[in-house]
């Protein structure tokens, strides 16, 4: 029988080595603490609640199933973060939704790179978005995320919502710290012009 | 004086800083901000380029109200709530995920599971498991230093043993064969006698079988 331990009260990476060491409480600390950020995240970033569950089950049994790959030195949330971005990136590839085109990718060069690279948002789940919609800011902002490119979506998500540093940022997605900051700034502008008519 | 738009400075790549000149920030109190520019303020940098901007900010009512624009929209962004997933999502989680125990945290649990719980038997049991490494570790000492007192005890007690089966051998042999032909196999030497007691073992195997037989005839006629 293991020792009984403070598992709440412990920080990530101490949760995570006893994790390693095949304790299942350290397993499900793990999934209480970061369920509903990991949730929220991929929920943003496919805009559909049984898929967002879907993807953010699937990103936590990769991650425990493969807890012996963890490298302590590095944060244990930003791994989580980076296959839950990975997995939602991924689901968003793979299916081809019914759309509204936003933009085109940030190098797009020619009008064939921007209508090739363009990011498109389901519109199947905007009738239960349309509910909770224009009510308050909260509202129109999810709204004016969810017409972000998916690369935009994860660096706003993670910079204003996790409180991600631009370096961290750049850790969990793979990306360059001035793709990371350029993503920022151009998902910033974005998210301002959706939301002027609230100011008029 | 003039003051200039965003649009009329040559863009730089955003929410990297602009290299600044002793003139370059002495002129951005003669221009409105870039975009970028605002972006550092919101991400409350600090460093030498940041308070000429706000500097700039102070005095310019323009910049400051695209400052507070995007206040509001970073404030709108950070008050977004986390959503929760249906209940039982760490069960669900759970119940695909493989836990295993590694063998050396297998082993240290099961070792941790003869420590008594209380504190005065995991000092007396630490005395006794001290007491028994002590002794088992004089005992090898000892061993490893007198090495042909420990060959001739073991060539000792070899000894004895073989004298007492053959002794026992003997008997039986005297028993069930006769003295003579006892006599006969020990004089043979210790094959002989091996012999014999193999012969007496299918004698008395043979014997039991034949009882056994007479038995079971017996016991079919009654029926």
């Amino acid at each position: 029988m293991a020792p009984s331990l403070d598992l709440p009260n412990l920080p990530d990476a101490d949760v995570a080595r006893l994790a390693q060491q095949g304790r299942e409480p350290a397993f499900r600390e793990l999934v209480r603490r970061y369920e509903r950020p990991v949730f929220s995240l991929v929920f943003r970033m496919v805009r559909d609640t049984a898929t967002a569950e879907d993807l953010a089950q699937e990103t936590f049994i990769k991650v425990l199933n493969h807890i012996d790959k963890y490298r302590p030195e590095f944060k244990f949330s930003s791994w989580l973060f980076k296959i839950a971005n990975n997995v939602a990136i991924d689901h968003l590839r793979r299916r081809q939704l019914n759309t509204i085109s936003i933009d085109g990718a940030p190098n797009a060069a020619s009008v064939a790179d921007i209508e090739a690279t363009r990011f498109d948002i389901a519109d199947k789940s905007e009738s239960a978005l349309d509910a909770m919609e224009a009510r308050e800011l909260g509202s129109a902002i999810e709204r004016a995320i969810g017409a972000l490119r998916p690369e935009y979506r994860s660096c706003i998500m993670l910079r204003h919502v996790e409180g991600r540093s631009y370096e961290e940022i750049a850790a969990t997605l793979d990306l360059p710290l001035g793709t990371v900051k350029t993503y920022i700034h151009r998902a910033r502008h974005q998210l301002r012009d959706a939301l002027e008519h609230l100011r008029e | 004086m003039r003051v200039s738009g965003p649009s009329d400075t040559p863009a730089l790549k955003p929410g990297s800083s602009p290299p600044r000149t002793a003139s370059q920030e002495e002129s951005v109190q003669h221009r409105h901000l870039l975009s970028n520019e605002i972006d550092l303020l919101l991400d409350g940098e600090a460093g030498f380029g940041v308070a000429p901007l706000r500097s700039h900010v102070d005095d310019c009512a323009e910049c400051r109200a695209r400052l507070d624009e995007a206040r509001l929209v970073a404030d709108a962004l950070e008050r977004l709530p986390h959503f929760a997933p249906r209940t039982g999502f760490a069960d669900r989680v759970m119940s695909q995920v493989q836990v295993v125990e590694p063998w050396h945290v297998a082993a240290l649990d099961t070792a941790r599971r003869f420590v008594p719980e209380s504190r005065p038997l995991r000092a007396l049991a630490l005395a006794g498991a001290g007491a028994a490494s002590v002794a088992i570790s004089g005992s090898a000492v000892w061993i490893a230093f007198s090495a042909d007192l420990s060959f001739q005890s073991a060539s000792f007690v070899a000894d004895r043993v073989r004298a007492a089966l053959v002794s026992g051998v003997a008997q039986a042999l005297e028993t069930t064969l006769g003295s003579g032909a006892a006599d006969a196999i020990r004089s043979s030497g210790s094959l002989a006698l091996v012999g014999g007691a193999l012969a007496l073992v299918a004698a008395v195997g043979a014997s039991a079988f034949g009882f056994r037989a007479i038995a079971s005839a017996a016991r079919q006629r009654g029926s």
